[in-house]
């Protein structure tokens, strides 16, 4: 009965995870990182053919590498052929970012990274509550996803992230967002409702494309059925990578796109 | 599972198909094209022959062809398919409006057989069925959706609060995936099949790998079968506490609902510390896995998934015993056993319907041929019959994982597959939705053909069967009930 259901979620211990654990979180992703230090043109060439989507370029003239994290997958080949130079990510802050910003270049004669990684952000609960102000209303709309993005999505509300502790609500209606969270390649046949949706929505707005098929259009790019990311059809302000990206991942975007605009 | 030969065109396949599926005891499993090396078009019919052996027939296609429809009106949105994407002329079908090309595709463009690289957008019409009489309103929903699902759109024709009729107009997800796994290599294969649904992406994984392997004779490591068995019960136990808690949810029984999500969560993590992905993503290959689980790790997850599913149990008896939820589940969105079987609908949708069809005891693969499986089912039919088969199919999924990873066979997780290969083949897998299969052509290591089979394609028509009479407000109920996925059935 109603009242044993209240007792026994009282009962149980919080899971509540802090949101520095969360910021820059990426267990379970599978996104990879690179070691610049231990890149060779043998290893380049080996992961960029390993590489199903055109994630990894190498360019052997210039002896540059690029990796873009806006077409990972996470299918973890570049790892397995990488011989140490590629790794699962322990920390990923490319979320919420340009669509530049998920791109790493790499000069394997130098040794280095050309656009060393962007530090992990150290937000506190205290700053979050002050680029937020009072709440982020937030409509979540579904181009054409695998549902996979969703289910990350709809596990932000659950008791371990707890996205309202932020004042961050989801929405029934584009007509109440501050912020549009688009997943999916753009198919054709939701185009027009994702150019309705977007006009719908108050400005000023923003829009945060989720998943590597929201960024440009994952495994699904180059089909006869899908426009491409949500760039082809709307503005967008961040990118969240990732195939799906997980919980901690998305608040780690949703916030970063905050802060580039506060 | 038959092995099959090279493909034969007997002139009576139409009719054998036809004849098949005039009888009770079979049931349509498909109906999809493909082209030859010619380039003639092929239209193939899988029939599931007394629950028991599933039977391929083929024929090539010059002309039109008869519809299976006044036979089994299970082959409506198949044939509507065929039509769309092979532009195969159908004789006597009901209804040949488009299906998946929505209003911005120019008629006359049959994806699967035209070039489609420059495709013109048009602006069509697109008639719904009109309900007319007195006091007759429509209320048109989506596809942009209040709460976070995916999109599809609903007609409902009411009068005042009850329903008459409700339609469906769906495939706004659809993304062409039969005709991009064209031409994509093998090995590739389980990253196109993991995207078609994401929240049963292991089921799909695996359904494709066992396909290729049917097609190439290939036996996966005792290893590897119970390493996929662990990833498919685990992957059921996870949409079925969700959809126990959102069933809670749409009825405003909000702490079970939260509560839910968090032993769900809890399976999540689980799997990204003992994996390093929370969805089993990247685990299946053809020919076996690509993760294998230590003895230390088998014991956590196994543990993990007995504290989720005693935690689970102990709720779901609450959930039940609460009357403002029998009050709302007991006779609502009530699908007749008749129906299941006109609509060959499958998984826990049928089972909760009187129909107890199970693809792991009726067409046993990997570790389940050597299993027993209690295959439960109910006959009401209504919402609550369809909360309970999911709570007692999450008990015997905790139950096959707990054995499974306490005796786990020692040896190789995989073995290897040829990159050079060439051949047909199928296999179904019982997804927490149901009945999920794959049909594959390979030809020189990369795919020439591959169908999938989803059990939400199969069920989406038969939901709208569930909604006369009852009112629109409890339709967020039924559906939820149901619980499909658009993009599996979109594709």
């Amino acid at each position: 009965m109603i009242f044993d259901v209240v007792k026994r979620s009282l009962q149980s211990a919080s899971v509540l995870i802090p949101v520095e654990q969360l910021l820059g979180n990426c267990s379970g992703s599978r996104m990879p990182d690179v070691q610049p230090a231990l890149l060779t043109a043998s290893i380049a060439r080996r992961v960029t053919e390993a590489c199903p989507t055109s994630a990894l370029a190498f360019d052997a003239s210039r002896s540059h590498l690029t990796l873009n994290y806006g077409e990972c997958t996470g299918c973890g080949r570049c790892i397995e052929v990488g011989e140490g130079a590629f790794l699962a990510a322990a920390k990923f802050a490319r979320c919420g970012v340009s669509k530049e910003g998920l791109v790493r270049r790499f000069d394997l004669n130098r040794v280095s990274e050309i656009t060393p990684d962007e530090p992990a952000m150290a937000e506190t609960a205290e700053r979050i509550r002050a680029i937020l102000g009072r709440a982020l209303n937030i409509r979540e709309v579904d181009a054409g996803s695998c549902n996979g993005c969703e289910a990350e999505i709809i596990a932000l509300t659950n008791p371990y992230y707890d996205l309202e502790r932020f004042g961050i609500h989801f929405v029934a209606s584009p007509k109440h967002a501050d912020m549009l969270l688009v997943t999916g390649p753009v198919t054709r046949n939701m185009a027009e409702a994702v150019r309705q949706t977007y006009a719908a929505t108050p400005s000023p707005r923003l829009v945060v494309a989720v998943g590597a098929c929201g960024c440009a259009g994952g495994i699904f790019a180059g089909s006869h059925a899908v426009v491409g990311g949500v760039d082809a059809i709307i503005p967008v302000d961040g990118y969240v990578p990732g195939c799906p990206p997980t919980p901690a991942m998305l608040l780690t975007g949703i916030l970063q796109v905050l802060h580039r605009r506060s | 599972m038959t092995k099959l030969s090279a493909e034969r065109c007997p002139e009576s396949a139409i009719s054998d198909a036809f004849a098949l599926l005039s009888s009770s005891n079979n049931r349509l499993v498909s109906i999809f094209g493909s082209l030859d090396e010619g380039g003639t078009r092929r239209v193939h019919y899988l029939v599931d022959v007394e629950n028991r052996e599933y039977r391929l027939l083929t024929t090539a296609v010059t002309g039109p062809i008869p519809s299976a429809t006044r036979i089994s009106p299970a082959a409506t949105w198949y044939e509507r398919e065929l039509h769309d994407q092979y532009g195969v002329e159908i004789e006597g079908h009901p209804d040949l409006r488009p299906l998946l090309l929505h209003e911005n595709w120019p008629g006359g463009v049959h994806p699967m057989v035209d070039d489609t690289s420059h495709v013109p957008w048009a602006q069509r019409q697109y008639p719904f069925l009109r309900v007319q009489g007195e006091g007759v309103c429509e209320v048109a929903v989506g596809p942009v959706h209040a709460g976070i699902i995916e999109p599809g759109h609903f007609r409902f024709s009411v009068v005042g609060d009850t329903v008459l009729h409700l339609e469906l107009r769906h495939f706004y997800t659809h993304k062409g995936t039969e005709k991009l796994f064209q031409g994509t290599p093998v090995g590739n294969g389980p990253m196109v099949a993991e995207s078609v649904s994401g929240d049963n992406c292991f089921a799909h994984a695996v359904a494709y790998c066992q396909a290729v392997e049917n097609a190439l004779g290939i036996s996966v490591p005792p290893r590897g079968e119970a390493i996929r068995l662990v990833g498919l019960e685990l992957e059921r136990m996870l949409a079925h506490i969700a959809d126990v808690g959102a069933l809670c949810g749409d009825v405003g029984f909000t702490v079970p609902a939260v509560y839910n999500s968090r032993i769900k969560e809890s399976l999540l993590q689980a799997s990204a510390r003992l994996l390093g992905t929370r969805f089993w993503k990247g685990v299946a290959v053809p020919g076996g896995v690509r993760r294998d689980l230590s003895a230390d790790n088998a014991r956590e997850l196994r543990e993990a998934v007995s504290l989720a599913a005693r935690d689970f149990a102990e709720m779901a008896e609450i959930i039940l015993d609460t009357p403002s939820v029998q009050n709302r589940f007991e006779s609502t969105g009530i699908l007749s056993a008749d129906i299941v079987r006109e609509m060959a609908a499958v998984g826990p949708v049928a089972r909760a319907s009187g129909i107890p069809l199970d693809v792991r005891r009726d067409h046993p693969y990997g570790r389940y041929r050597e299993i027993p499986l209690e295959v439960p089912h109910f006959h009401y039919g209504d919402v609550l019959a369809r909360a309970r088969i999911r709570i007692e199919e999450t008990r015997i999924s905790a139950r096959l994982i707990e054995e499974t990873l306490g005796a786990m066979p020692a040896g190789a997780i995989s073995s290897p597959f040829p990159g050079e290969s060439a051949g047909e083949g199928f296999a179904a897998v019982e997804s927490p939705r149901g009945e999920l299969l794959y049909w594959v052509r390979l030809r020189q290591g990369h795919l020439a053909r591959c169908h999938i089979k989803s059990p939400s394609f199969q069920n989406w028509p038969a939901l709208p069967l569930a909604m006369p009479g009852n009112i629109i407000a409890d339709f967020p109920l039924i559906n939820k009930s149901f619980n499909l996925s658009y993009s599996g059935c979109d594709r």
